[in-house]
């Protein structure tokens, strides 16, 4: 037992190291091309304001979207922003290039290296300007609806966290699985227009859904919870069924994600040899 | 005539390869289409409502704004910025083809394929919709909507292929499209109904010509537009000038072009 819990904390320790190595590659990468950041960062929060001027306009004819106010609703595009960043700090890139790395045969590498194949693509291509200014308006977002809410506490800042950190393993799964598709037909570079419109849609407050459509956004295509349930827990929404619905569905997302992606990478067949 | 008839079923036969694209895209777009009916539906069974519309009306303007998305809006202008930015605009040069014609015939093979699978997809989704679906009061109303649809689809071909011509001039074009894309997508209606907006954003919408993609002939099929020929008017008033706007950058264009790869 203890044994296994060392060689966890130094798996973990040295894929802390790796990201850490990589991280500065990818920043030195980026700073190349210090232009396209501010217009990439200028584009996003162009994009952001559009979202809530949509939301401010369908407020001044309605007082609640299915029982969230406008404040709460801002929190939950900020959100949104927020994870969209986290997961381009983490993997989002790295699966929007992979479609070229087979095609043109350079995932052979990635298969050889000693580290798992996902983290090493995710690594790889790790990303701080490409979602920075949704994250910069995400943060000003939360922080703006915080301020106008009322039975906000502190103790609901780390519960945010922690389910800022379910959603993306959600998200992570979700793209796992839609991407592991690209081992068996190999031109579908599309796939990831599939997870684009996965984000878009889940700026809208979960409790929207009712019958079928319930759960399907929730097991299914987990829009449903991707940012309601975060955005939930920071507006004291939440309800304990609905938080344990949403890790049971960040757990299964996430292993069965890695174990299809393990199964499919097996029919890989490397487009160099 | 004949030649792009012939340039007419090649692209046809080209899109036709992508179709695996265009069936992912279809699916997305009509994901975000079906969330927006879940988002009126919760609205309305609070028992709210949102301006003079009722929500068959809703229901109706996003389905047949998700069809005017395949149907009308060009997309063609990533293709001219390729064409462009790679140097392939050279062949057209010596080519007995007019650079215009060419485009607008590639653009409209591609938008009659994407209906047909766009009104597939529409039909689909109207079926779980069939009680919440509002049809024109007069066959009038349904004649003036394919009217404007036609004529929806050769002004946003010119404005497309306007923004296709900046390349000669900007390289990092791509950029700018995506922002100019959102704003037309929000003046357009394709994202709210206009006249949900307030007062000053209608204003400004009037006076631009992106609402005749969207909000118009919506609003014509909804038969909340009677008399629809004044609009029609203006709308083959801003044609002319799109295509007069096209001609002039293109002929300056070609005049800054470098002809890059030879």
């Amino acid at each position: 037992m203890k044994q296994l819990a060392y060689n966890i904390f130094r798996k973990i320790k040295r894929y802390l190291h790796l990201y850490r190595v990589f991280l500065s590659q990818n920043l030195k990468e980026d700073m190349i091309y210090r232009s396209n950041f501010i217009t990439l960062a200028v584009m996003d929060i162009g994009f952001v304001s559009v979202s809530v001027i949509l939301f401010k306009i369908i407020f001044t004819h309605v007082t609640s979207i299915a029982g969230w106010t406008f404040h709460q609703s801002v929190i939950l595009i900020g959100s949104v922003g927020i994870i969209r960043e986290m997961a381009y700090l983490t993997f989002r890139r790295g699966f929007l290039e992979l479609g070229n790395h087979i095609r043109k045969g350079t995932f052979d590498t990635f298969m050889v290296r000693p580290m798992a194949p996902n983290i090493h693509l995710a690594f790889r291509h790790i990303s701080i300007s490409e979602s920075f200014g949704e994250a910069i308006t995400g943060v000003v977002l939360v922080i703006y609806g915080i301020l106008h809410l009322n039975n906000w506490t502190w103790v609901s800042i780390p519960l945010y966290i922690i389910f800022l950190l379910n959603s993306l393993f959600v998200y992570y799964g979700f793209s796992l699985l839609i991407n592991s598709i690209v081992f068996w037909v190999i031109k579908t570079q599309e796939l990831n227009t599939i997870v684009y419109f996965f984000m878009e849609t889940s700026r809208y407050p979960g409790d929207i859904y009712r019958g079928v459509g319930k759960f399907i956004f929730t097991f299914i295509i987990p829009i449903g919870i991707i940012a309601t349930v975060p955005a939930s827990v920071l507006t004291g929404r939440t309800s304990w069924s609905s938080a344990l619905i949403a890790l049971f569905v960040g757990i299964s997302f996430l292993t069965t994600g890695i174990l299809v992606w393990r199964k499919s990478i097996e029919h890989y067949s490397s487009a160099s040899g | 005539m004949k030649k792009y008839i012939t340039l007419f079923h090649i692209n046809w036969q080209n899109s036709l390869q992508y179709r695996f694209s265009l069936i992912v895209y279809i699916f997305g777009y009509s994901l975000y289409i079906g969330v927006l009916l879940y988002l009126w539906s919760a609205i309305y069974s609070e028992g709210q409502t949102v301006g003079n519309y009722t929500l068959s009306e809703l229901t109706t303007y996003y389905l047949l704004q998700l069809m005017i998305n395949s149907v009308i809006f060009s997309y063609v202008s990533w293709d001219v910025i390729e064409n462009i930015k790679d140097g392939y605009f050279s062949n057209f040069l010596i080519k007995p083809i007019d650079y215009y014609f060419y485009w607008f015939t590639v653009n409209l093979s591609g938008k009659i394929l994407e209906g047909l699978f766009i009104i597939i997809a529409v039909g689909i989704i109207s079926i779980f919709f069939r009680g919440h679906l509002t049809f024109p009061g007069t066959s009038a109303a349904l004649i003036y909507f394919l009217i404007s649809v036609i004529l929806g689809i050769v002004l946003s071909f010119e404005m497309d292929f306007c923004v296709g011509m900046i390349t000669f001039w900007l390289t990092q074009v791509r950029t700018f499209k995506f922002m100019l894309q959102t704003i037309i997508l929000f003046f357009a209606g394709a994202m709210l109904p206009l006249d949900l907006f307030p007062d000053f954003l209608v204003r400004i919408s009037d006076f631009l010509p992106f609402r005749y993609l969207v909000y118009f002939p919506v609003s014509i099929y909804l038969g909340k537009i009677n008399n629809p020929w004044p609009s029609f008017a203006i709308l083959i008033v801003w044609i002319l000038v799109f295509y007069g706007i096209s001609r002039v950058l293109l002929l300056r264009g070609i005049k800054r072009y470098e002809a890059v790869g030879i």
